[in-house]
């Protein structure tokens, strides 16, 4: 049933106290929809909610009231940033914060760990049978991987939408999944959902980091014909992009596929013929959303498709190289990108871990030093992704390679970079900042960090 | 007397602020605060010490410099005290 | 500094730095290089003018540095500093006024002076010609300092091409790498990739000019043709020069070269 009435909708939805609600972060600082349905909770004060959006960003302020007026039982997310953060350590829950990995939240909520009774699905299309697509309308955002699980799996889903099509063709979510449809004014700022400009980083540093990562592939003899890669949307990840697009492009090679979030360095591979093929969850700007409505080389894909690690089909199962960044690395190669080294939640594995489990080589690009801070210590505050996974890390001073791998130590025995211990490096690293005292870390638990197949890989701490 | 500020508030740099005072006061704000608090406390005594000064009161907003943008810094300051208070 | 792979860093106290924070700068070179070891040669642009003048050669008398760059080179103005810098400092020439152009025989000539590096926006700013990528408003300036290093053994280092735009300091670059010049200041560390890559022996050039020698051994003259290109004797040296900086930058093994 179409609604253009939420009040006429939530009466329906017969909301009580105790929901499952998910929500989805592809609107990301540009979501008005989390915070229109949490503020109508907070008006008829229900409580006890589990939430489950798969991201949460600074606009998501709706959320940090809900907690204040104690009606958050629990959170379960891939990605957590802005001032629900630090509300979080302020304002206990009765349950617990899960941080999922984007492949693990597919996985659960397939395999019922996640139990959701209504998924609001913000959509910039949809039809009168509920077709929907990101790739239409006013508030296009492009492909919604992170959606398609909640809106087959839910008890009830729920489109919020506000553009109305006639017909949606090729929907990325099928009106047989879909219960009901609200339309509203806008479901989101354009500006804050995609960059019309994501540029490769012109900080030096960076673009040190970037060559030396790429120094590092051309040796790994990594870059073949069909080799498969994915990076980021950071600046530094765009420079190893477009530098990888160009070796492909001067050395008559051409690569399989790319996964994961798309931008238009992506698309400008795909469109000069280095890479048969994209595999898209998520559309980082608006090159990436117009390629993937009129290139059928450029495919959408679930969270499931992309790195549930139990879909046999996952993309990244066959993926070659993965490029990841890192707020903090340890002597074992744990990697932390959910806290800071104070232990407040900066953001989240999303696909970190998956891909870096998958990936033949993960490989870690980050500066050595953070502000004053070391990248590298002796245990990390959070481990987001276990060292076994994470096979080098890159730096401007440095590269230094996982004692587990010894092929990739051999074959780099004689080799002209700069490779050496990561303890070294860490003294390296010592010698510019100084040693940092270590946290003293809260008694006080905040929940969880999980990996991919539902095992908890740390504690998250409520900090001091 | 007159106050003197060395410095900016841009990241990795630090702001060092001398007022006139009847004893030695260093106050340290910093964004590594819980990392290098002991570490630059340390670091601004010492360099207070090779001038012998006690009479003081040291401010440092610190974005994150390392040892030697701080001992610079406050050096400077030192020297432009100096240089305004004879 | 090391990371951004220039051969050198050159610190600067005069046009980079207010008035007002002369003094700051000093702090901040004296407290880094103290602090930290650095893997690369560190060369200290002082003021060409009092009260800063004096300051600045008191303080990089002390540092551990390999030299020092004199802005607004003449001959008179080094004979008048050359005596008060330590000497172990070499002496970067920074010929940036008419002046100097007259005179570059004999600052060539000075044997604390290791090096010729053109200043060309000081210049332009009195001589009040327009550069651009072309290189044409400074071509005698380029060649001028060329000749007089090569009469007296001294490395010439290019003037920095001021704008960001790649394409621009491609042109700039290649003006100066044909003309003849050793290397080029780069004003930001970004432009250091590219004047690097155009100032090391390319391996299409060094194979060339690797044929030019096996084919001038194979035949014992030095008169010959090859591919269509008539050589001989200074054809044969500039291999020879050309292979010797190759492998100065390690991009030649030994085995290849003793052809």
């Amino acid at each position: 049933m179409i609604y253009k009435s939420l009040e006429k909708l939530m009466e329906d939805l017969k909301i009580h106290d105790g929901l499952h609600l998910s929500f989805h972060h592809h609107l990301r600082n540009g979501d008005k929809v989390l915070n229109l349905i949490m503020e109508d909770l907070i008006a008829k004060n229900i409580k006890d909610l589990h939430l489950y959006p798969s991201g949460i960003f600074p606009v998501h302020t709706s959320m940090v009231n809900a907690l204040k007026k104690g009606l958050i039982k629990s959170i379960t997310t891939n990605y957590l940033n802005g001032p629900l953060s630090d509300a979080l350590n302020q304002y206990p829950m009765e349950g617990q914060l899960t941080m999922q990995t984007h492949g693990g939240r597919a996985r659960a909520i397939i395999e019922g760990d996640n139990q959701i009774d209504i998924a609001f699905i913000a959509v910039s299309s949809c039809d009168q049978a509920g077709n929907a697509s990101g790739l239409y309308g006013k508030t296009a955002c492009g492909a919604l991987g992170y959606a398609i699980e909640d809106a087959i799996h839910a008890k009830r889903t729920v489109i919020v939408c506000d553009t109305l099509l006639d017909t949606v063709n090729n929907p990325q979510i099928e009106g047989q999944f879909v219960d009901d449809v609200l339309l509203i004014d806008s479901i989101g700022n354009a500006s804050g959902i995609v960059s019309g400009t994501l540029a490769i980083t012109k900080d030096p540093l960076g673009l040190k980091v970037a060559r030396e990562a790429m120094r590092f592939l051309i040796a790994s003899q990594f870059i073949k014909n069909n080799v498969s890669y994915q990076s980021g949307a950071g600046g530094v990840s765009l420079a190893i992009t477009k530098m990888f697009n160009e070796y492909l492009e001067s050395h008559h090679l051409k690569a399989s596929f790319y996964t994961g979030g798309i931008t238009r360095y992506h698309v400008d591979a795909l469109e000069k013929g280095l890479v048969q093929s994209l595999y898209d969850v998520q559309c980082f700007d608006m090159e990436a959303i117009r390629s993937l409505k009129e290139n059928p080389d450029h495919h959408f894909m679930s969270a499931s498709d992309y790195a549930n690690p139990n879909n046999p089909d996952r993309k990244i199962k066959a993926l070659d190289i993965v490029i990841l960044g890192a707020t903090e690395i340890d002597l074992d190669f744990n990697v932390n990108v959910t806290t800071d080294s104070k232990g407040l939640i900066i953001g989240g594995s999303g696909g970190h871990s998956d891909t870096a489990e998958d990936a033949k080589l993960s490989i870690i690009v980050s500066p050595l030093l953070k502000g004053r801070m070391p990248l590298i210590c002796k245990r990390v505050t959070t481990i987001t992704t276990p060292g076994k996974h994470i096979d080098v890390l890159i730096t401007e001073r440095g590269i230094a390679i996982n004692p587990m791998r010894k092929d990739l130590l051999e074959l780099f025995n004689d080799s002209a970079l700069n490779i050496m211990p990561i303890e070294t490096l860490m003294k390296k690293a010592h010698d510019l900042s100084g040693v940092p005292k270590p946290l003293k870390k809260s008694s006080q638990s905040l929940g969880i960090v999980e990996d991919r197949h539902g095992q908890t890989s740390d504690i998250l701490y409520r900090k001091e | 007397m007159k106050t003197i500020s060395v410095g900016t508030l841009e990241s990795s740099d630090c702001l060092i602020t001398l007022k006139s005072a009847q004893t030695l006061s260093i106050d340290i704000d910093s964004v590594v605060h819980e990392a290098f608090y002991d570490h630059i406390k340390a670091v601004v005594e010492k360099t207070l010490a090779q001038y012998n000064i006690e009479k003081i009161q040291v401010i440092v907003q610190d974005k994150g410099a390392l040892d030697y943008t701080i001992i610079a810094r406050l050096k400077s300051a030192i020297e432009r005290w100096r240089e305004a208070h004879g | 500094m090391e990371i951004y792979e220039a051969d050198a860093v050159i610190i600067d106290f005069e046009d980079a730095v207010n008035v007002s924070e002369k003094m700051e700068a000093r702090h901040l070179t004296e407290s880094f290089l103290n602090n930290h070891t650095v893997s690369v040669d560190i060369y200290v642009r002082i003021n060409s003018e009092e009260p800063f003048l004096d300051e600045d050669i008191t303080l990089i008398n002390q540092l551990p540095i390999q030299g020092v760059v004199v802005p607004k080179s003449t001959e008179a103005f080094l004979k008048k500093l050359l005596p008060k810098f330590k000497a172990s400092l070499d002496v970067l020439a920074l010929i940036e006024t008419p002046n100097a152009f007259f005179e570059l025989n004999k600052i060539a000539q000075m044997k604390p002076v290791k090096s010729l590096l053109l200043g060309a926006e000081d210049l332009m700013s009195v001589i009040g010609g327009i550069r651009d990528e072309s290189g044409l408003a400074i071509n005698y300036a380029r060649s001028a300092l060329i000749m007089a290093g090569r009469a007296h053994g001294k490395t010439i280092i290019d003037t920095p091409w001021v704008s960001l735009d790649e394409n621009q300091l491609q042109e700039d670059i290649k003006c100066g790498q044909t003309l003849g010049f050793d290397g080029k200041m780069a004003i930001h560390p970004n432009q250091v990739i590219a004047i690097n890559e155009a100032f090391s022996p390319s391996p299409k050039a060094i194979e060339s000019a690797l044929r030019i020698l096996a084919m001038h051994k194979k035949k014992g003259s030095m008169r010959f043709s090859l591919d269509g290109k008539m050589v001989d004797k200074p054809i044969i040296q500039q291999a020879q020069n050309f292979l010797d900086k190759a492998k100065q930058y390690g991009l030649l093994s030994g085995e290849n070269y003793d052809l």
